[in-house]
């Protein structure tokens, strides 16, 4: 390292201090220009909160709003490495953006594989995880949900997969994948079983990918599903048993009707997150096997290894689309209501209600 | 109540503006100063090697000659290099200066990223470097990148001639938990070599057209197939840190490992650590040819003026024959600089004769960004082969019909 001289300080400085200045500035203009605006020439009862609120606001929307537009933007042109600008022959428009669409229909999305294979190995994937996910988080979260010696203790056990910076988590799994030296091997070997190839044979590459995820994801679902059960008045379990319902009954007439405000966003955000789950499979696949890519990581490949952005974008585009009509369905199935109206949803008893 | 609130933020502008000005003047006022030039270098560099703090150090030295210059080192990944120099093109604010693997002049090239710099060296005098379109794009700081035969002398006495004697040597020596050969298995880097020994090349006389269903290719597959299965000397999987801990806990009699590895396993090993040209092919009589590249300059599109001076300085600086030298010593990398290959060092030291003798049968690694196809075409084929789930003829085809794919996508 080098020293840190006060030429570097003040160099390093400068160039922060400036967008800082920059960005304060911006504030108190955009405030003053509100509040003439709105206070003193319209007289808005809402002005105050509006010039609270407009900041973040449009941090916001040049944060998140921007990359999503840039996105649709780059989806309507054929950029790629040879076409980097306009002079190099960048065009926009919606013949390019039909051609993209084209491209990912008609042609492999990865080296051989098209679309439709990716996309349901992907449903397979999701399928897999989110069910695992829930079932596995739900018995764990069963069985901390009663009282029991160190159950803080286990309860903070749970979080470290949480803990650990993902991507160091997927690599030391990979390690654990290694035929002659990981710990699944040498298991498999201590058993008397054969060693298995995780990394070369695609059927286990895949079983090495989902378990390894099944292993991340579950901690997360079970602390969900944990608040939501000790949400639950311990009540309704003894009405229910005073009026003979068994164990299992109760499990499947209280706990899972009254779970549904937990159970629906945790489910949506899982499968979100599963299908664009881009380091485990990224990872472990340390082959670059085409039979453990999902659409992820296919997308990856394209923007950034083929630099085919506006192919990318569309392919982007409609995983997107693919996701937030999963979302839509899933609400409209679960009958789920996020408690934005007057007359629903806000509390586990009306959700049983429903 | 209204009049408080306009005052405050009036003030506020005022007070911020003021506060602003120092800073603001500060930053004109550094190019108001004729010669004083900052710019970025970004360089792929290791830490673990030793070679990103030596770039430090030539940085500080230089910017000692030259108060007027500030250089600011960034290290990144290879990858990360490559996409990141892209994306700041794009946004307009790309790093001045480059430090990395040739192959990357590719992309950069084709999307007209890098300009030519025949004019900031004396091309005669170095290594053959990245031309396109008659222009020069990289300025070649160390020859070399390549893979050569590294054995440990306790376990293998001489180095093999042919791959004859190469699989009779790699069979007497796997006993036990001890392998005969390592090699990154999962890296198509590796297969190369041997595809030239077999007498294949992965592209037609075009430069662009992937030719990768070829007998060659199909024997090649076949060769490290039988090394695995056939004769038994190889791990069953191993990537680059499987093969790099054999060989340095001593349970790998040979290895195959590029240029940049020399220092470290000549720390490890000492004295027990040969360096070898990899062995003739018998069936074929010729050499295997592994990629060479070396490191290289490369300058952003659109410098000019004092930055483009300080840049030239440092290049020359860099290249200079002491320089060339240190690296040479310091870290066996062969220098970019012709004369230097002459060095008595290279001829005295066994390590660099064996890794200059290797490069002499070498082939130029190809830059075209089609490349990028063929790279991806080969690796899973030939994991395949290695894992024995597919033939040798089925994955040349397949590695044909991928790279075809990859080509056009690529248009």
């Amino acid at each position: 390292m080098g020293a840190l001289t006060a030429q570097i300080v003040r160099s390093s400085l400068s160039e922060v201090l400036g967008t800082i200045f920059a960005v304060a500035a911006g504030i108190v203009v955009l405030e003053l220009v509100l509040y003439v605006i709105l206070k003193r020439k319209l007289q808005w009862r809402f002005s105050l909160p509006i010039m609270l609120v407009s900041p973040a606001l449009i941090g916001l929307l040049l944060l998140v709003l921007y990359p999503i537009l840039y996105n649709i933007l780059l989806s309507f042109s054929n950029m790629s490495l040879r076409r980097f600008t306009v002079e190099r022959g960048l065009t926009y428009g919606f013949a390019e953006a039909w051609n993209n669409l084209k491209i990912i229909f008609s042609e492999p999305v990865l080296k051989q594989q098209k679309f439709f294979p990716v996309l349901f190995r992907t449903f397979l994937w999701t399928f897999i995880q989110v069910f695992f996910h829930v079932t596995i988080g739900m018995m764990i979260a069963l069985l901390l949900n009663r009282p029991m010696k160190l159950r803080g203790f286990y309860r903070t056990l749970l979080l470290f997969p949480w803990a650990i910076p993902q991507i160091i988590a997927v690599l030391a799994w990979r390690g654990e994948f290694n035929y002659q030296y990981g710990l699944f091997n040498l298991l498999i070997q201590k058993f008397g079983g054969q060693s298995i190839n995780w990394m070369s044979d695609p059927f286990w590459n895949y079983v090495a990918i989902n378990l390894t995820n099944i292993w991340l994801g579950v901690p997360f679902m079970t602390v969900i599903l944990l608040g939501g059960l000790q949400s639950i008045d311990p009540s309704y379990y003894e009405a229910a048993e005073m009026d003979g319902a068994g164990k299992l009954m109760g499990f499947r007439l209280i706990t899972i009707p009254l779970m549904k405000p937990i159970t629906t966003p945790a489910i949506i955000l899982g499968v979100i997150w599963t299908f664009n789950q881009f380091n485990v499979p990224y990872f472990i696949n340390q082959f670059e096997l085409e039979t453990s890519d999902i659409l992820v990581t296919a997308l990856f490949r394209a923007a950034f290894e083929y630099n085919r952005y506006g192919f990318a974008s569309m392919f982007a585009l409609i995983i997107f689309i693919i996701l937030l009509g999963f979302s839509l369905a899933y609400i409209k199935i679960t009958k789920f209501s996020f408690g934005f109206d007057k007359a629903g949803g806000g509390t586990p008893l009306q959700a049983v209600g429903e | 109540m209204k009049k408080m609130m306009l005052r405050s933020l009036v003030l506020l502008l005022l007070l911020l503006s003021a506060a602003a000005v120092p800073v603001f003047a500060g930053a004109a006022a550094e190019p108001a100063e004729p010669e004083a030039v900052t710019f970025s270098l970004w360089t792929q560099e290791g830490e673990s090697e030793g070679v990103y703090q030596w770039i430090e150090a030539l940085a500080d030295n230089y910017m000692a000659a030259d108060p007027n210059v500030t250089i600011e080192v960034v290290r990144k990944d290879t990858e990360a290099l490559r996409e990141d120099f892209q994306t700041a093109s794009l946004a307009g604010d790309p790093p001045e200066l480059l430090w990395t693997v040739g192959d990357q002049a590719g992309p950069f090239t084709a999307a007209g990223l890098i300009r030519p710099v025949d004019d900031l060296y004396d091309v005669s005098k170095f290594v053959e470097s990245v031309v396109m379109d008659g222009n020069t794009y990289a300025v070649p700081i160390s020859a070399g990148n390549h893979l050569m035969l590294l054995y440990n002398k306790d376990l293998v006495s001489k180095a093999p001639e042919t791959t004859d004697e190469f699989i009779a040597a790699a069979k007497a020596a796997t006993k036990g938990d001890t392998f005969g050969l390592v090699y990154n298995m999962t890296e198509p880097f590796w297969l190369v070599p041997w595809l030239g020994g077999f007498g294949g090349k992965v592209f037609a006389e075009d430069g662009l057209t992937p030719t990768l269903n070829t007998q060659a290719m199909i024997d090649t597959l076949q060769f490290l197939h039988d090394l695995k299965f056939k004769h038994a000397v190889t791990p069953i999987e191993s990537d680059y840190a499987t093969m790099d801990t054999l060989f340095k806990e001593g349970k790998a009699a040979m290895l195959i490992n590029g240029d940049w590895s020399l220092s470290d396993y000549a720390g490890v090993l000492g004295d027990k650590l040969g360096v070898a040209r990899l062995p003739k092919v018998t069936a074929t009589g010729k050499y295997p040819a592994p990629y060479t590249a070396g490191k290289y300059f490369m300058v952003a599109e659109g410098v000019e003026g004092p930055v483009l001076e300080a840049i030239e300085g440092f290049i020359g600086y860099v290249t200079s024959a002491d320089i060339q030298n240190e690296m040479l010593e310091t870290f066996k990398r062969l220098p970019g600089l012709l004369s230097g290959l002459n060095a008595p060092a290279i001829t005295v030291d066994p390590i660099l004769k064996g890794s200059a003798s290797q490069l002499a049968v070498g082939t130029p690694q190809p830059t075209v960004v089609e490349m990028r196809a063929n790279w991806d075409a080969m690796k899973p084929e030939m994991n395949a082969v290695l894992s024995g789930t597919t033939s040798p003829a089925d994955a040349a085809a397949n590695m044909q019909s991928a790279a075809e794919a990859g080509v056009r996508a690529l248009q």
